[in-house]
């Protein structure tokens, strides 16, 4: 399995140059590495469901214990079928649906091929480092995808809205994974669930979790840049927001539901959010003309089910899940795939422009069909299946689940109705508007078409092949599994006749002219979109304010806050757990008064001194001063190196303020007691310097286990009896090595700065030099 | 352990010093003040390190009477980069007065350009939303009643 | 110094046989960017092989005593700034044969293959050796690798006070002498 990921990766570097030779052909080339995946994945299915879940595991960074481990289970298994399969026909199709010499061709195949192996890391992936790093992988491919060649500013402000939305979503989830793994003291997903951590830490860790699924799969009130999105080309679309991008919140959220089901932190989030969602976003399909955006308010409405679904936590509810999963993904990128070809044809995706689609196109009707009655639920498609399998569930669970069946009945009114809108809308003829001309769909866009929309009609016929691997899933849920299956008859029951009377409530929804009327509205402070906008103006207000007033261009102002907040953060830190030092003493020899006043004395007159010359040789003076204190230490190696470099910084300093006129250029203060600040602010951050030191000296208990260490073996490990030496030369020699080579570059800078110079001078004065030379020449 | 009161107040001393000149517009004051901060720097070391005591040489003194050798290392190294550091910015202080003609740090341009924004849009703010018209063009998409962009 | 042209052009042999080879002291046409001081001059001349003789000590002594590759470099490097102070950049160039930067470079190469050359034999790099030798006069003489570290410091440093008085020091004297601030400051705005 790391392989399969690798190779997706490897091969998305290659397809840049495979596009520039063959052209579209590149995207049927992305398109073998999905496929074999999904070949490779099925063919060890039996070990996935066999309950044996093979683990792989590849440290990265084994210092620090991170490594990447996949485990290959049900749900895995699951999301593999989306992502390698339906990643692999989306492929095929977009070599078909590109105009042939489209310069994107290399960009998009490599990148929907690097979206596809991130996906396939994120499904696998059982730590959460991996989890969320190919999380985010999948959102910057996102980002890239719709943004295209950014050239228009709807392009780039969709992108940036989905990068940001789900982004910020990605940095929760982070943090909410970081805080869980913490508290249950492994990486390891599989073992966090099988032993779930409880506690306030956890409470909060889920929310920030929950976050980042609600902002990758388009929750209310994230939605908006689902829509939005669908300014990419449509094969992106189908396969990024319908068929598996999306569905990665739907996929973390099952994830981890089977350890959290019972907190109500982790179900109430979901299930009122997401039954928001699908009620929302079926209502707000109704009025949509586009298909593509009307398909977007569908999914949006779908993922919100799915979340209803696995926030009920329920044997059947998780097998309903599972199902409507693998339905959604087959029905809606057929779908997206048929927009597709109706834009690609025709040139348009607005209703009111299409009309006698569906007699020009027998065979992409039926299949479109197909896959529209398996999104309404209509018998015998899979959707049905599944939404049988959902009602079931939440028919026979607590009291809050009949809540939820309230709402998932309305949400799927709202579904039928706008499937039926969808379909009317595509194939259907409209009295007013001329039939539309159009070429014929295609032979190879249609057959795609077709694969995902006879699978949701064929495996609603024999369940069974896929039963097995969902209901591995859902048994996570509960050890005695109820005796349910999936199935199109179970007999005269309660779904069944809930089924139908959502069926002709959509209908009749559909055939009233009320509904489209009214779908639009909604009152404008509640519009999502606003409040993101509201959100984003405001962060560059605030990074705009705190910007210019904290980064003011001057380097006394930058130094005066950092001063202050050194002050201020670690010294309040430090201040709170202060200790009165034991013994507190005025000085350790007599010798050090006089020296210390010398040197503040100097110091102080530094600071007052008009002329340079004066104030160079007062630091001097510091310099000796400090010098004679490291004597009166007992460091002699110190105070010689203090002596000498003190002389030698004192002729560099005389060298270069030869050149400069003898008194300081006169501050301008911009405020006029700006000094008294400084000054003020000067002696707190020194002031709590000494502090510093105090305490450090304070906390200080007797000679260092490494100095003595250094001690004692200085003369038989090194064969030197003066310990600093030895320290210099051999126990820390790598410093000194680099210190050196500051030094050397150092020099050099310095050099380089000051005979830099000398090039600068007018090209007049080089000339008239060479032609003195010249002349002497001459005149030898 | 104990606690050299004398030390502590030369630390302050030279540190307030070395702040105060680094604040400072002439870049030789900030100099200076660099030059400073580092003796400070080197002495806090010292007394950081534990009282005075016999220099270290092995063998000539108990090992419990000596000073803490592994500052002093620590500090000599650190001399000899301040030096070199003082040095290269003193080359820079020549720069700038070879350059500009005087060693003044000046504003960043930039910077300041942010600040003059920052306070246009202040002013901005009490006429009237200016976002407002863009607000609602980007709120289009929320519900787009034409057909959106034509695909690539 | 290298001898004048005009004598290169008109070579009279019995003319040089008891000419120095090499000029001890400036002759007036050097210019210098400073007063002259002649007693300063001669005493510079004199007291720096002195002084470079004590720095060698110092990074001799640094095993046992206070001193090593640092003060015995900046000792050095001082002997130079004696001669720089004293005679300005004629008077260091008088000093100095190599290129500073050599020095530097030398000093740091020799730090880092004293550092490898353990690595050669499979030890950790940086690890360091004693070598006792017994010579017939001298009595035992112990030498340890890690001196070849200290060599390596000493030329550095040596190196970058030299290499500071040819940029910081003789880069930075353009004009001549007795130049006020006004003079200059004009001389600035005419280059700029």
């Amino acid at each position: 399995m790391l392989t399969a990921i690798a190779a997706h990766f490897v091969l998305a570097a290659f397809l840049p140059l495979i596009a520039r030779r063959w052209g579209r052909a590149a995207f049927v080339v992305g398109a073998l590495v999905p496929a074999a995946t999904l070949v490779f994945a099925l063919s060890h299915a039996g070990s996935a469901l066999a309950e044996r879940h093979p683990a792989e595991s590849f440290a990265w960074a084994p210092a620090i214990g991170l490594e990447f481990t996949t485990r290959f289970d049900e749900l895995a298994l699951l999301m593999i079928v989306l992502v390698s399969g339906i990643g692999a026909l989306v492929l095929c199709y977009y070599a078909c649906y590109a105009k042939p010499g489209d310069r994107a061709v290399g960009r998009d195949s490599s990148l929907l091929v690097l979206f596809a192996g991130s996906m396939l890391g994120l499904v696998l992936a059982d730590d959460v480092i991996s989890l969320y790093i190919f999380w985010e992988l999948t959102t910057v491919c996102s980002f890239l995808l719709v943004g295209g060649d950014g050239l228009t500013k709807k392009l780039r402000k969709s992108a940036t809205q989905a990068l940001l939305v789900t982004s910020l979503g990605g940095l929760a989830m982070l943090l909410g994974l970081i805080l869980l793994a913490t508290a249950a003291g492994t990486t390891r997903i599989s073992e966090i669930l099988a032993n779930p951590p409880g506690g306030g830490v956890v409470t909060a860790a889920v929310l920030l979790i929950l976050l980042g699924a609600f902002t990758k799969s388009a929750q209310v009130p994230f939605h908006p840049w689902l829509p939005g999105a669908m300014v990419a080309p449509t094969p992106v679309s189908a396969y990024l927001h319908a068929a598996a991008m999306v569905k990665a919140g739907v996929y973390l959220v099952a994830r981890f539901a089977p350890g959290f089901s019972d907190l109500p932190a982790w179900w109430v989030p979901i299930v009122v959010l997401g039954l928001w969602t699908m009620v929302l976003g079926g209502f707000r399909a109704l009025r949509q003309h586009d298909l593509k955006t009307l398909l977007a308010y569908g999914t949006i409405s779908q993922l919100g089910f799915l979340m209803v679904l696995v926030g009920a936590g329920t044997w059947i509810a998780a097998l309903a899940d599972v199902t409507l999963v693998l339905a959604h993904g087959l029905f809606k990128s057929a779908l997206f795939l048929t927009v597709g070809i109706i834009d690609k044809r025709t040139g348009t995706r607005d209703i009111r422009e299409l009309s006698g689609l569906g007699a020009r196109w027998p065979p992409l009707t039926v299949f479109a069909t197909l896959a529209v009655l398996s999104m309404a639920g209509f018998p015998p498609l899979l959707g049905f299946v599944g939404k049988e399998a959902a009602i079931e569930g939440l028919l026979h669970g607590q009291p809050k689940d009949l809540l939820l069946l309230a709402g998932v009945v309305l949400g799927s009114v709202f579904t039928v109705a706008y499937s039926l809108r969808f379909l009317v809308g595509a194939f259907g003829t409209r009295p007013t508007v001329a039939p539309t001309e159009a070429p014929p769909s295609g032979t190879v866009m249609t057959t795609i078409v077709g694969i995902p929309a006879v699978t949701g009609l064929v495996l609603a016929f024999v369940p069974g092949l896929v039963e097995p691997l969902l209901a591995g899933y859902a048994d996570a849920y509960s050890a005695n599994p109820p005796d349910y299956h999936l199935g199109l008859w179970h007999g005269f029951t309660m779904p069944l006749l809930l089924s139908i009377a959502i069926i002709v409530a959509g209908y009749l929804l559909h055939r009233t002219a009320l509904a489209p009327r009214l779908a639009g509205w909604v009152p404008g402070p509640l519009h999502a979109q606003r409040g993101y906008q509201a959100g984003v103006d405001g962060l560059v207000a605030l990074a705009q304010s705190v910007t210019g007033r904290l980064q003011a261009g001057s380097l006394p102002i930058y130094l005066g806050v950092i001063l202050v907040t050194m002050v201020a953060v670690p010294g309040a830190g430090l201040l709170s757990g202060i200790e009165t030092p034991v013994d507190l003493r005025a000085w350790d020899s007599l010798l050090q008064v006089p020296l210390a006043a010398l040197v503040l004395v100097a110091a102080g007159t530094v600071v007052l001194a008009r002329r340079r010359l004066t104030a160079v040789l007062l630091t001097g003076v510091v310099g000796y001063g400090i010098g004679a204190l490291f004597i009166v230490d007992g460091g002699a190696d110190l105070a010689l190196a203090q002596f000498l470099v003190e002389s030698l910084t004192l002729v560099v300093f005389v060298f270069v303020i030869r050149r400069f006129p003898p008194r300081f250029v006169d501050d301008r203060p911009y405020f006029r007691r700006a000094r008294w600040v400084k000054a003020t602010l000067a002696a707190v951050a020194g002031t709590f310097v000494a502090v510093l030191a105090v305490l450090f000296s304070g906390s200080r208990e007797g000679m260092p286990e490494a100095s003595r260490f250094y001690i004692e073996n200085a003369e038989d490990a090194t064969g030197a009896t003066n310990v600093v030496n030895a320290i210099i030369v051999d126990f820390r020699a790598f410093d000194t090595i680099g210190e050196i080579a500051v030094l050397a570059v150092a020099a050099t800078g310095a050099a380089s700065l000051i005979l830099a110079r000398a090039r600068r001078r007018p090209p007049g004065g080089y000339a008239s030099e060479e032609a003195v030379a010249e002349r002497a020449e001459v005149k030898q | 352990m104990t606690v050299n009161l004398t030390m502590a107040v030369v630390l302050a001393g030279l540190y307030a010093v070395g702040f105060y000149l680094l604040m400072q517009r002439s870049l030789m004051r900030v100099i200076l003040g660099i030059v400073i901060l580092g003796h400070g720097a080197n002495l806090f070391l010292q007394v950081a390190g534990g009282p005075p005591g016999e220099p270290v040489f092995a063998g000539t003194a108990l090992i419990e009477a000596m000073v803490d050798p592994l500052p002093q290392a620590l500090a000599l190294t650190a001399i000899v980069i301040t030096f070199a550091l003082t040095t290269f910015l003193l080359a820079l202080a020549y720069r700038s007065w070879a350059l500009l003609g005087h060693d003044e740090v000046q504003d960043d341009v930039e910077d300041r350009r942010i600040r003059e924004a920052e306070r246009r849009r202040e002013g901005m703010d009490e006429s009237d939303e200016p976002d407002a018209e863009a607000a609602e063009a980007v709120a289009g998409f929320e519900a787009p009643e034409a057909s959106e962009e034509v695909p690539r | 110094m290298t001898a004048e042209p005009e004598q290169r052009i008109e070579p009279v042999p019995w003319e040089e046989w008891d000419r120095p080879r090499d000029q001890w002291l400036m002759a007036e046409h050097n210019c210098n960017t400073w007063p002259r001081s002649l007693l300063l001059e001669v005493c510079a001349r004199i007291v720096f092989p002195t002084v470079l003789m004590v720095s060698v000590y110092l990074l001799l002594a640094g095993h046992h005593d206070a001193g090593g590759g640092f003060s015995g470099g900046l000792v050095a490097g001082l002997a130079f700034v004696l001669r720089y102070v004293a005679g300005g950049s004629a008077e260091l160039a008088a000093t100095v044969r190599i290129r500073p930067p050599v020095v530097i470079g030398s000093g740091l190469s020799i730090a880092v293959i004293t550092a490898l050359v353990p690595a050669l034999s499979g030890q950790p790099v940086l690890s360091s050796a004693i070598w006792k030798l017994t010579l017939p006069v001298l009595g035992e003489l112990k030498i340890t690798t890690n001196l070849f570290l200290d060599i390596g410091v000493y030329l550095l440093i040596v190196g970058v006070v030299i290499d500071l008085l040819r940029t910081v020091g003789a880069g930075t004297e353009l004009g001549g002498p007795g130049l006020d601030d006004e003079t200059l400051e004009r001389e600035e705005v005419e280059r700029t």
